[in-house]
């Protein structure tokens, strides 16, 4: 599914180069569940934003579905992230103007379908993560856990393959935390979404298929 | 897709309700500006009563009559006798009608001055230009053949020598001549060079015809062509008729440079060439109008980009999450100008109302005699597109700058 | 401290330079409304030369449609007329002249007097014209009959042109002559303090006035007669006037109007300009202001982190204060200084020569000065807000 081939990412500033990542080997098979651990600075979020096509390498490769992707540009990358990647942040990163399932159908807007399609798709989705009697109402009214599975219901609207969650348990409570861990597992199994997730918590670390570990931006396992 | 973007721009401009007061403050006040100017603009050129046919309609507003060999020249309307003698007869014109630029005469009334525009013109004057008349008729062929004193005055005349009642009839002393009033017609403003006086009486009731011979003159003159089609044709004929001017004083002066030209076209012709030619600079004068437009909007546009630009770090997160959704740069781009495309049309909204405003103080300050300032579909239309220019020059570099968010330093920051 | 301001600006010079540009703009805007202004003004405040109070124009229209041409004819009419003028007891005395004080037209003649190049407006006018208008002589004589015998002919001129052409020098008796074409010699008789034809706004240049007669056919007539009237004449005066005149010439158009009322009309021509342009650049720096406060208020949330930081390190409200409305100061700094620095390029190039240089660099002061203002009323605001940043919210921000 994807393959990351000897990854270097180097962050340049006028006087200083920082290594985030170095000599990252890493194979994604289709319907795997892998999370990312390591401690604060150790690349984790870099390597996940490299899966999500929202950042490029410095060195190496990145291939998706067999293809290298490497030299596309900002509308190719863009189509890819759209059609085959849902992301979820730690923060929820949910646009306060907008309702929930407005707030859901945005990676719709970027395709080309009709308005009613969109809205049906959107609430098939928050049915899904169980939020159908809080489609009307805004980001503000809901509560951290609630936000969160608006924001995995934005992240699976467009049925994608790869779900990115970026420590998606990292500002909730642990009940919060493991509601929303049981979506995802059950999104992993039934739909063999494939799941790749950063996270600090042992817990759920251990229930997934397999653990990346991190350290100082080298694979340590 | 649109839908969404007009949904959302709605959305950010309730959300900080005085970053939008102070958009919207800059960009009426802009809009406001040139709408005003335009209306100006449209009311000295643009197709106004009397004028209606000026899509058909040409003029001869300025003659040089000049000595080549020595250097000198005299700028200005026209003699009489080279609009009579080389203008009247030309064979791809409908009409022409030779008139006298208007004069300031005093007019006494039990004692009271009033000071009057007199103009001078023919009948074919008459036939040209569509004058609304609230009593009596206009001046015809026969009253300039016959040398009749008559004149037709307009309603502010009326009220202020008549007292508004009936005029025709009655006398009229201007200028030390004594006419009888035959039709009173609406005020023409003072901005229509061709049309606008107060009192319009026969040429050939002038107190000498030292004019059909003169020298020089204040004289103009308007060509009507049958349709559209004729314009360039008569422009050419005359152009073809003026290497056989024969001018009185040959000794004198040996050239004439004219042209039949809309107004626009004399007055850029005025400007560049100094009416030294006979080309066409009404491109050049619009470039140098729409130049000094962008050059007003400068400021303002300067001020509403340093506004939008602020602003984009609030919706840092709003651009990432798009971005890792799937929006391209561009499709970000598109909703930002969208965004403030919407933005600037609610300010031509407001300038539009404050235009109406503003050209009724005009308009009641009688600071332009008897003109009327109004909102028209031309002045609209313009608007429309001022306002465009103006969302699109203020929209496009901050929005660029916004889809140039890097992704993941747009959602590194906490969420909104 | 001053040093550190300018870092700070200097670091965040590209998000700064759109904010520059905006104060550079302003300050051309303001300079240019506020030299308009302060020329006018200080045109008002310069002698005028005449006194318009109970003078009457009566503008001629020969019905030639130019005044290059005459006959011998139509000089003796205008002399008939003149004639006709003296019958009237309402009239203290009457003059002719080529130009009417506040009356639009000019001759300017531009001529070399000894390699320098003498650009000067030229009227001619009859003897009596001092009389009628007042004009204070500062040297010399006026013209009187007299003239008729001298085998040059006599002109006056104002004092600025004296200056430019003689220096120094005692200009009485010098010849000069006011056109380029002239033949004859001439000879300067007197010398006016001013004579601004063009009325109080006009600006300050070089007049010359050459003897008109009324009763030599070679000479042109005059195209206008001045007549002063009694202190009191009521304008019924003007009817009865007219009507005296136009039975003196019959084919002829005439036109009076008392200074007092050109002056008004002049003054509108002038002064509602002045006015537009005063209240558009108004609106322009009112929404400059607002747009500042918003942009400062951005930028001050964005540096939460920043500010609340200096807090902790023990920076009172105060020194917040003078930090944001400082680094404001600088980056107006920066923009006034580019405009200042494009606008002395002005009168080196000698692009504005008809500006007094104190005219000019008065102006520029009182732009900057209001440019400062408004940059600094638009920092209250936002710094205030910045001074209300508790160090403790500031740092958990992250």
């Amino acid at each position: 599914m994807i393959r990351l081939e000897s990854i270097d990412k180097v962050y340049r500033t006028d006087k200083i180069e920082t290594v985030a990542l170095s000599n990252i080997n890493l194979q994604v098979k289709e319907g795997e569940f892998i999370s990312v651990m390591g401690p604060s600075g150790c690349g984790k979020s870099t390597l996940l934003n490299l899966i999500g096509l929202l950042d490029a390498p410095t060195k190496g490769g990145i291939a998706l579905n067999g293809t290298t992707i490497t030299a596309y540009r900002d509308q190719q990358l863009a189509k890819l992230r759209n059609e085959h990647i849902g992301f979820i942040f730690q923060s929820f990163h949910l646009i306060p103007d907008l309702s929930v399932v407005d707030n859901v159908e945005i990676p719709l807007l970027y395709r080309r379908m009709s308005n009613a399609e969109r809205r049906r798709l959107a609430l098939a989705a928050l049915d899904r993560v169980g939020l159908t009697a809080r489609v009307h109402h805004f980001p503000s009214q809901l509560s951290g856990g609630q936000q969160q599975r608006v924001a995995i219901a934005r992240a699976i609207v467009g049925k994608p393959k790869i779900l990115l969650a970026d420590e998606p348990t990292g500002n909730l409570d642990s009940q919060m935390g493991d509601e929303i861990m049981n979506i995802l597992f059950e999104l992993n199994r039934a739909e063999h979404t494939t799941v790749v997730m950063v996270t600090h918590d042992p817990r759920f670390a251990e229930k997934t298929e397999r653990i990346v570990r991190l350290f100082d931006g080298r694979q340590v396992n | 897709m649109l839908k969404n973007y007009l949904k959302i721009a709605l959305l950010v401009l309730q959300r900080r309700k005085f970053f939008t007061f102070i958009s919207l403050f800059g960009i009426s006040f802009t809009l406001l500006v040139l709408m005003v100017a335009t209306a100006m603009f449209d009311h000295e050129f643009g197709p106004f009563a009397p004028e209606l046919k000026t899509d058909r309609m040409l003029g001869i507003y300025s003659v040089r009559i000049e000595n080549s060999e020595k250097g000198y020249a005299r700028t200005g309307a026209s003699p009489y006798w080279f609009l009579q003698r080389y203008v009247r007869p030309l064979a791809s014109a409908q009409k022409v009608s030779i008139y006298s630029l208007q004069r300031s005469v005093n007019s006494f009334k039990n004692g009271v001055k009033h000071e009057l525009y007199l103009k001078r013109t023919d009948g074919e004057f008459w036939e040209i230009l569509d004058f609304k008349f609230l009593e009596g008729g206009p001046l015809s062929a026969q009253d300039e053949k016959d040398g009749n004193m008559v004149a037709v005055i307009n309603e502010a005349t009326r009220r202020k020598l008549y007292g508004g009642q009936n005029a025709v009839g009655k006398t009229l002393d201007a200028d030390g001549q004594s006419f009888r009033v035959i039709g009173v017609v609406e005020n023409v403003p003072i901005l229509r060079v061709t049309s606008f006086a107060d009192v319009w009486v026969p040429l050939s009731s002038a107190k000498t015809n030292s004019y059909l011979h003169d020298g020089a003159g204040n004289f103009l003159a308007i060509i009507l062509a049958k349709d559209r089609a004729d314009i360039p044709r008569i422009k050419e004929e005359l152009q073809g008729v003026l290497p056989t001017v024969q001018i009185p004083s040959p000794t004198e002066f040996n050239r004439v440079i004219t042209a039949a030209e809309t107004l626009f076209e004399a007055a850029a012709r005025g400007i560049f060439a100094n009416d030294r030619d006979a080309g066409d600079y009404s491109k050049p004068l619009f470039a140098l109008l729409l130049l000094f437009m962008l050059l007003f909007m400068l400021l303002p546009t300067i001020n509403l980009i340093n506004i939008n630009v602020s602003r984009i770090m609030e919706r840092a997160s709003e651009i990432g999450v798009r971005k890792a959704f799937g929006a391209s740069s561009w499709r970000l781009i598109g909703q930002f100008v969208v965004e403030n495309l919407v933005l600037t049309f609610i300010g031509g909204a407001i300038a539009l109302v404050g235009t109406m405003m503003v050209l009724k103080i005009i308009t009641e300050s009688g600071l332009v005699q008897y003109a009327e300032f109004q909102i028209n579909y031309r002045i609209f239309f313009y608007g429309l597109l001022v306002a465009l220019v103006f969302g699109l020059l203020s929209g496009v570099y901050p929005a660029w700058k916004m889809s140039r968010l890097h992704p993941v330093e747009a959602l590194r920051g906490k969420s909104i | 401290m001053i040093k550190h301001l300018f870092k700070l600006v200097w670091n965040r010079k590209r998000s700064n330079l759109l904010i520059m540009l905006e104060i550079f703009f302003s300050f051309i805007v303001m300079f240019a409304v506020i030299t308009l202004g302060v020329y006018y003004a200080d045109n008002y405040n310069q002698p005028l030369g005449f006194t318009y109070e109970d003078v009457w124009n009566i503008s001629i229209d020969m019905q030639t449609g130019t005044d290059d041409y005459w006959s011998p004819e139509m000089v003796n009419t205008t002399r008939q007329l003149y004639l006709a003028l003296q019958d009237f007891p309402e009239i203290e005395v009457a003059a002719g002249a080529h130009s009417a004080p506040y009356s639009l037209g000019n001759r300017t003649s531009v001529n070399v007097y000894e390699g320098k190049r003498v650009e000067m407006e030229v009227n001619e006018v009859t003897d009596d014209f001092q009389k009628v208008l007042g004009v204070p002589l500062l040297q010399g004589r006026w013209f009187e009959k007299s003239d008729d015998a001298l085998s040059w002919k006599p002109v006056i001129i104002n004092q600025r042109l004296a200056r430019a052409v003689f220096g120094d020098e005692d200009p009485i008796n010098q010849n000069f002559r006011p056109w380029a074409s002239d033949e004859d010699d001439h000879r300067v008789i007197g010398v006016v303090n001013d004579f601004r034809k063009d009325g109080e706004f006009s600006g300050l240049g070089n007049y010359l006035f050459e003897r008109k007669r009324l009763d030599d056919p070679k000479n042109r007539p005059p195209a206008n007669l001045l007549i002063k009237v009694r202190p009191g004449t009521p304008a019924e005066f003007e009817e009865r006037l007219l009507s005296k005149l136009q039975a003196v010439a019959r084919e002829w158009s005439f036109e009076v109007s008392p200074l007092v009322r050109m002056r008004e009309t002049a003054f509108k021509f002038r002064l509602i300009p002045l006015i537009i342009l005063g209240l558009i650049a108004g609106f322009l720096m009112l929404m400059v202001g607002l747009g500042l406060v918003g942009v400062l208020w951005q930028n001050v949330t964005q540096r939460i982190k920043e500010i609340g930081l200096r807090r902790a390190k023990g920076a009172a409200a105060n020194d917040i204060y003078k930090q944001i409305l400082g680094e404001l100061v600088v980056l107006a700094t920066f923009g006034l200084a580019l405009g200042a620095l494009l606008i002395v390029q002005l009168p080196l190039l000698d692009l504005i020569g008809f500006i007094r240089p104190p005219v000019y660099f008065f102006s520029m002061i009182m732009a900057l000065l209001v440019i400062y203002g408004l940059t600094l009323t638009a920092g209250l605001y936002p710094s205030w807000l910045a001074t209300r940043v508790q160090p403790a919210e500031a740092l958990h921000y992250d």
